[in-house]
């Protein structure tokens, strides 16, 4: 946050609203949408993994089940922001589902179940068929494809995500979450209900991560279980907020933009080493730059004076913090 | 169904819940001491199936000698992973988003390294053991049995090693009391770096049994994670008998359980459990069967 004044998203949504104005080839265009999308996803992720610490390796059940449902819908001719809507809602109700049972308790109950629930869901969506199985969803959707269209829904949905992240990290409930995650029985203590702000947050980041499968759904016109419930969509997911910053506004939308168009760029041309790449760089990440890339700017930035004010208490985040011995 | 039926299919799932505690205890025992999730587990057991694999290719060694020889070489591997990852991560009495995203990122590597290695198709060690043994009007399958009886036999090995040795002892201390364990003289270092040598050979030992049973990719191990993690919510954390027990119960409902659902859902059904049992008994059956015990 320190380096970006106040005025700075408001000049980068400026720039992007009159981008396409500015004649985009259908490429970069495409490119920036997905990119959109990735980002909202990534900053879902983010307000649950970063500022609540709750690891999640299921966003995938949220963003395919978001896919499906506005392609179901718009098949039928419904509007499609309201198909998204629904999207969001159908997202919400899953997140509940997972979220009621597993966050009662401590410990890594909830980072389990969810790659359970990816696992069920998938082989649950393979096997129905209204939904055309495995074989996957075609969608008809009438009138002309305007991908200017699709830029700024996807633009909108970011907008969203972002003013929802910071609105949660700035206000009493993101405190809250950060209790939680440096110490659950503090947070307790103090009068959080951690169960309940878990499985609020759970579901918000269920309703963003749900409407950006949607718009996806709507802008490809093809889903299928494989792709859009594939474990990979949920390491994706997890990974960008970790690249740019884990538990912070801006490291979570940096992680998503640079995730968005190294996927698109560059490993998409080395499928071979795609697990490879992002295996290793999470491992690296987890033990050099815990912080991620927006902790190495801001060293960087330090390094010269700038930046007098110091990582609040992230770094409890990592575990560095806690004091050993606490329960003696 | 007549009675024949229903004995085949419970010794079925009696085999099935002996390989099942060998895949689940090495989790178990990592868990407990360092409080890692270690999701590079099914990695290790997707190494294991291919080892064994590559044994009998090359070597023509035979499955069961190849399972047991992973042991050694898996121990050694877990141990090397230890070192070179695993000390660097902060120690916590809980586990940490580091932990767990650290060991998933390796998991992605071994996945992505099987990959490159022997590509994506599915492979099985066909020997002649596919026979079955004929009992009257019930069947065993040989390999079933086979493995069933090496898994156990490992286990009770285990179990042995954690109650008579000097590191076995260790172990349950730092399982109980990870602070009281280390000011009455446990190493937790030297304790930890053995215990995720310990499980992942266990890892692997289990991944080469199942090679023998079932044919794999190098995404093999996935669904076996949920199910290893299903057994210890199950069967809790303290003990290998706390294991056994749990598989038993998953195994039974698995086997069963294809009765009355679709066989194209079943990899839900661990799941479903898992749910179940976290809603009905948070503390898992053997949290509640202490609990009885101390209230009687």
């Amino acid at each position: 946050m320190k380096f970006a004044p106040g005025f700075l998203p408001w000049v980068l949504l400026a720039v992007l609203i009159i981008l396409p104005a500015l004649g985009l080839s259908p490429n970069i265009t495409r490119l920036l949408f997905i990119t959109l999308v990735w980002t909202t996803t990534s900053i879902a992720w983010n307000l649950l993994g970063g500022f609540a610490g709750q690891v999640s390796f299921g966003f995938a059940v949220f963003y395919g089940l978001g896919a499906y449902t506005a392609a179901l819908l718009i098949d039928r001719g419904v509007n499609p922001y309201l198909a998204f809507m629904a999207s969001a809602v159908v997202a919400v109700i899953a997140s509940f589902l997972i979220g009621l049972p597993t966050f009662r308790l401590r410990g890594p109950y909830f980072a389990i179940a969810t790659i359970g629930v990816t696992e069920a869901v998938r082989v649950v969506m393979s096997n129905l068929s209204i939904t055309g199985g495995a074989s996957g969803f075609r969608i008809s959707e009438h009138g002309p494809f305007r991908q200017v269209h699709h830029y700024y829904t996807a633009l909108g949905a970011a907008a969203i995500a972002v003013a929802i992240s910071i609105l949660v990290s700035s206000s009493r409930f993101g405190l809250a979450l950060r209790a939680i995650r440096q110490d659950e029985d503090a947070a307790a203590g103090l009068g959080v209900n951690p169960y309940q702000c878990k499985l609020w947050t759970h579901g918000l980041a269920a309703a963003l991560t749900g409407m950006a499968g949607g718009i996806y759904a709507r802008y490809a016109g093809y889903i299928h279980p494989q792709g859009v419930f594939a474990f990979a969509t949920s390491i994706s997911i997890l990974l960008m907020p970790v690249i740019g910053g884990v538990g912070t506004v801006w490291g979570a939308v940096l992680g998503g933009v640079i995730f968005g168009i190294v996927e698109e760029e560059l490993v998409a041309n080395f499928p071979q080493i795609h697990l490879l790449l992002y295996g290793t760089l999470l491992i690296l990440i987890i033990l050099f730059e815990p912080d991620g890339l927006l902790g190495l700017l801001r060293r960087l930035f330090r390094r010269y004076g700038r930046d007098s004010q110091s990582k609040e208490a992230d770094q409890a985040l990592w575990g560095r913090s806690r004091l050993e011995g606490r329960e003696l | 169904m007549t009675a024949v039926e229903f004995i085949n299919l419970l010794i079925s799932a009696l085999l099935l819940a002996g390989l099942y505690a060998a895949v689940a205890v090495g989790m178990t025992i990592i868990y407990g001491v360092m409080k890692i999730v270690n999701l590079a587990h099914a990695g290790f057991m997707m190494l294991g199936a291919y080892f064994n694999y590559e044994l009998f290719e090359w070597l023509h060694l035979d499955p069961m000698a190849g399972a047991l020889l992973s042991l050694p070489v898996f121990f050694v591997f877990g141990m090397g992973v230890h070192w070179l990852l695993v000390r660097w991560l902060p120690k916590s009495d809980q586990p940490t988003l580091s932990s767990l995203l650290l060991m998933f990122g390796f998991w992605l590597v071994l996945q992505n390294v099987g990959y490159l290695i022997w590509g994506n198709s599915d492979r099985a060690i066909l020997t002649a053991h596919r026979r079955t043994l004929p009992l009257g009007p019930i069947t065993i399958p040989t390999a079933g049995l086979v493995v069933f009886i090496a898994a156990v036999t490992c286990l009770a090995v285990l179990q042995f090693i954690l109650h008579k040795s000097w590191f076995g002892r260790s172990v349950t201390a730092l399982i109980q009391n990870p602070y009281a364990a280390q000011i009455v003289g446990v190493d937790h270092q030297k304790t930890s770096q053995l215990t995720f040598g310990l499980g992942t050979a266990f890892a692997g030992f289990a991944g080469a049994l199942m090679a023998m049973l079932f044919s794999f990719n190098p995404d093999f191990g996935r669904p076996f994670l949920v199910r290893a993690f299903v057994i210890i919510v199950l069967g809790g954390l303290e003990s290998v008998t706390g294991v056994a027990f749990g598989a038993l119960i998953l195994a039974l409902i698995e086997t069963f359980g294809i009765l009355f659902i679709p066989a194209g859902y079943q990899p839900a059904i661990s799941f479903g459990l898992l749910v179940v049992v976290l809603l009905v008994f948070p503390t898992g059956i053997a949290g509640l069967l202490k609990r009885k015990w101390r209230l009687a």
